[in-house]
């Protein structure tokens, strides 16, 4: 066997593995000591300073009020619950945007791609404005309008159930009553179901070529599943607000508070521009020969655009929209500066007493796990829509 | 049928009923709220936020008797401009002209009795027009002229020299308007008083132009195939791309200043430069990433045939190449930073948003304008990024860039 460090008689410090491991060990020395003397300078100065550091607070009581919550929450409860509290509200206003931004999107890059010259111009005005402003003075002035609202007695009504005023906007939502869980089983139940009949009935077209109707059968069972159990458990009803008492204030149902639907009414502006424009671009990433070829070969319209067009397009669309999913997200923690309860603005309120450092850093770490979460589901879409053998 | 305007109008405004009704609800709309708009801009709204202050939105609170370093700044963008004017025309014309107009009525309109310096306090004298600030206003389409004169120089008119020229003004525009101690003649300007506009064009400019090296060097650390240097790069990259910019901020303002001797207090200024330099570059990583990753293969395999080592072929063939891919993706990411400047509230400092927000909430007289102050901030925003997206268009299609 040669001796590894001198093949050939070259010197051994024009060897490829000398080179590259001398390299890779001042790099490593260079990037640990940085890290070690910043490491070293932080804590030296937390000591010095006498700054609070640790995760002992977490147990305490919190002590602040936080405006909403989706569990509630009261500032007797520890720091700890405060900021899963808080962490929900980013949850909830992010998953209420990603969705609402994305049907927007869709609507809007349609419009783009319309024969219509004055609708697609319309779109083209919508995409380069609200892309073109920043976020936060869009959440500024959707706030400003939320608060020139007219208050609870003289506010917006309509249908008799919607109610939009300067404290925020008003819904008639379901209240689950006592059956509402055996209802949910049995829902569930009907989805795998129609799943299940989806796929065998689709295999049976394809195989066979007798039409089989898989979606509509599908459909069918879940619709038949879940009226049959609401008949049977009555497991929710639809309340709506109505006003209580001498000053109108405005019992059931449910409520978006001013800032929350400022961020949504702003981020979902926003996003929807971005997602548009993704769309428009994965539409027209298709080629016309696709839907010719389709067409000729005896899919209908629909069909045409559900297995040769949709498919393709998504392939296009979805990293990017992932993208965005990740930015909408992350764009949520301007609620800050609006008012809303989010996790960057919770966190900077508890500041004023626990440890500023531990704080950001559980901010940082939670922000890391949803935008994980997000390559997540982006690395099993691209697994699952791979070429077969390409890649 | 399709020929001529009522052709044009039959195919692409009436060709189904359907779009008929579209078309025609549309119009409707859009004539009612473009009526509502003008009336409001000309009649309801009132604009006195706006122009009684308006210094306030172009560079904050910065000291009036150093008003000549700004402006001499804005000297040396505009000798840029009179070269871009003279080299690329178009956007470029567009800007030297309006930047001719605005300061030839920023240095005029003091004469004619119109007041355009910051409020003062009720009791104090009004303002004596300042002689020197408006000669340099007036005198500024002199170095639109300079630069479009020396862009007629042959050797002078190019691209590379034109790039060149900009960074070296750059520099020195930074320098002279935020100042630094080390050079005589010119005293650091607190940080409060330096705001507005001029604050996010320079947060933007500097988090740009100090990103590009950085990217290049994390992305090719990410290339490389020494895994400590490698994982490195990617765990900074993907951290700083997975949280927001605001927890960033928040970080610097309680973190970086731990950093450093508890003697040594580093300005805001710099702190919201360095974050924002850092978030930049992770973003401009993946960018130059993604354009050394487009270069064609055939290109390494015949530098390394014609004898390149790995180094020279990356340095000399991919980098080169990659860069020139990714002009217009730099582009856009200046307008995502230039949008993202607006989060330095956090840190207290008062850009051209904050400083809107502070007007309408600190002060009695314009409670109710927050309208006119937000829709006037939108709309400068706007010139500027979608000028900029412009120009990213324009430079894809002289490019050739996915056409290849």
């Amino acid at each position: 066997m040669q001796n590894v460090l001198n093949p050939g008689g070259i010197p051994f410090w024009r060897n490829v593995v000398f080179i590259q491991w001398a390299v890779q060990i001042v790099t490593a020395v260079f990037v640990l000591a940085i890290v070690a003397g910043f490491i070293f300078n932080v804590a030296n100065e937390i000591r010095e300073r006498e700054i609070p550091f640790g995760f002992s607070f977490l147990d305490d009581a919190a002590q602040i009020p936080i405006g909403e919550s989706v569990i509630a929450y009261d500032p007797s409860q520890s720091y700890l619950y405060g900021f899963i509290v808080a962490a929900l509200n980013t949850v909830k206003a992010s998953v209420l945007g990603v969705i609402l931004a994305t049907l927007l999107g869709i609507v809007i890059g349609v419009a783009r791609l319309s024969r219509n010259w004055l609708l697609s111009k319309l779109a083209l005005v919508y995409i380069d404005t609200f892309r073109n402003i920043p976020l936060l003075i869009q959440l500024l002035f959707w706030f400003l309008i939320v608060l020139e609202l007219p208050n609870v007695r003289e506010g917006y009504v309509f249908f008799d159930s919607f109610y939009l005023n300067n404290s925020g906007f008003y819904l008639p939502w379901a209240t689950p009553l006592g059956g509402f869980w055996p209802w949910m089983i049995l829902t569930f139940a009907g989805i795998a179901l129609g799943i299940g009949a989806y796929n065998y009935l689709q295999r049976r077209e394809i195989t066979t070529g007798k039409p089989s109707y898989p979606l509509i059968a599908a459909f069918v069972i879940f619709v038949i599943f879940t009226v049959v159990g609401f008949a049977i458990f009555t497991p929710w009803e639809v309340v709506a607000p109505e006003p209580q008492g001498r000053f109108g204030r405005l019992q059931g149902g449910a409520k978006l508070t001013g800032s929350f639907f400022a961020l949504l009414i702003g981020l979902v502006i926003y996003t929807s521009a971005f997602i548009a424009e993704i769309v428009r671009a994965g539409i027209q990433a298709v080629n016309r020969g696709q839907t010719e070829a389709a067409r000729s070969l005896g899919l209908n319209t629909i069909a045409s655009l559900r297995h040769v067009v949709f498919p393709q397009a998504l392939r296009v669309v979805i990293p990017p929209m992932i993208s965005q999913f990740l930015n909408l997200t992350k764009n949520s923690s301007l609620a800050a500066a609006i008012g809303y309860p989010d996790i960057v603005s919770v966190a900077s309120t508890m500041t004023q007493i626990a440890p500023a450092i531990s704080l950001i850093g559980m901010v940082m770490v939670t922000y890391l796990a949803m935008s994980l979460f997000y390559s997540l589901i982006g690395n099993i879409y691209n697994r699952v829509t791979k070429y077969a053998g390409v890649g | 049928m399709t020929v001529g305007v009522p052709g044009w109008i039959r195919t692409n405004l009436f060709s189904s009923p359907v779009d008929g009704v579209i078309t025609i609800v549309l119009a409707v709309i859009i004539a009612i709220g473009a009526f509502n708009a003008v009336s409001w801009v000309f009649f309801t709204a009132s604009w006195e936020v706006i122009t009684s202050r308006v210094p306030l939105y172009v560079i904050g609170r910065y000291p009036q008797d150093l008003y000549w370093r700004p402006e001499t700044a804005l000297l040396l963008v505009s000798v840029l401009l009179g070269m871009g004017w003279r080299m690329w025309g178009g956007l470029a014309r567009g800007f030297a002209i309006a930047i001719i107009i605005i300061t030839l009525l920023a240095g005029v309109l003091p004469y004619l009795g119109v007041d355009l310096s910051p409020p003062t306090e009720p009791d104090a004298p009004p303002n004596e027009p300042k002689h020197l600030v408006n000669a340099m206003f007036i005198l500024n389409f002199v170095a639109v002229a300079v630069g479009y004169g020396l862009a007629m120089i042959p050797s002078i008119g190019r691209a590379k020299t034109f790039f060149i020229t900009a960074i070296v003004f750059f520099i020195i525009s930074a320098f002279l308007i935020i100042g630094s101690s080390y050079i005589p003649g010119l005293d650091p300007v607190p940080t409060q008083d330096l705001g507005g506009l001029t604050l996010n064009l320079l947060l933007a400019a500097v988090g740009i132009v100090c990103s590009i090296p950085i990217g290049i060097a994390l992305a090719l650390g990410r290339r490389s195939q020494l895994p400590f240097l490698k994982y490195f790069c990617v765990g900074f990259i993907e951290i700083v791309r997975g949280v927001p910019l605001i927890t960033l901020l928040f970080m610097s303002r309680h973190i970086l200043p731990l950093t450093f001797p508890e003697t040594v207090s580093i300005d805001e200024l710099y702190l919201a430069m360095i974050t924002i330099t850092l978030f930049s570059s992770a973003y401009m990583a993946e960018n130059v990433r993604g354009g050394m990753a487009a270069v064609a293969t055939g290109q390494t395999e015949a530098a390394r045939a014609l004898g390149l080592r790995a180094w020279q072929t990356t340095i000399m063939i991919t980098l080169p190449q990659g860069l020139r891919n990714i002009i217009p993706a730099i582009v856009g990411q200046s307008i995502g930073l230039f949008k993202d400047t607006s989060l330095v509230f956090i840190i207290g400092m008062l850009d051209l948003v904050e400083m809107g927000r502070v007007t309408i909430q600190g002060n009695l007289d314009f409670v109710d304008d927050g309208h006119e102050v937000y829709i006037f901030i939108a709309v400068v925003f706007w010139v500027f990024t979608s000028s900029m997206s412009y120009v990213s268009r324009r430079i894809e299609t002289a490019l050739g860039v996915g056409r290849r």
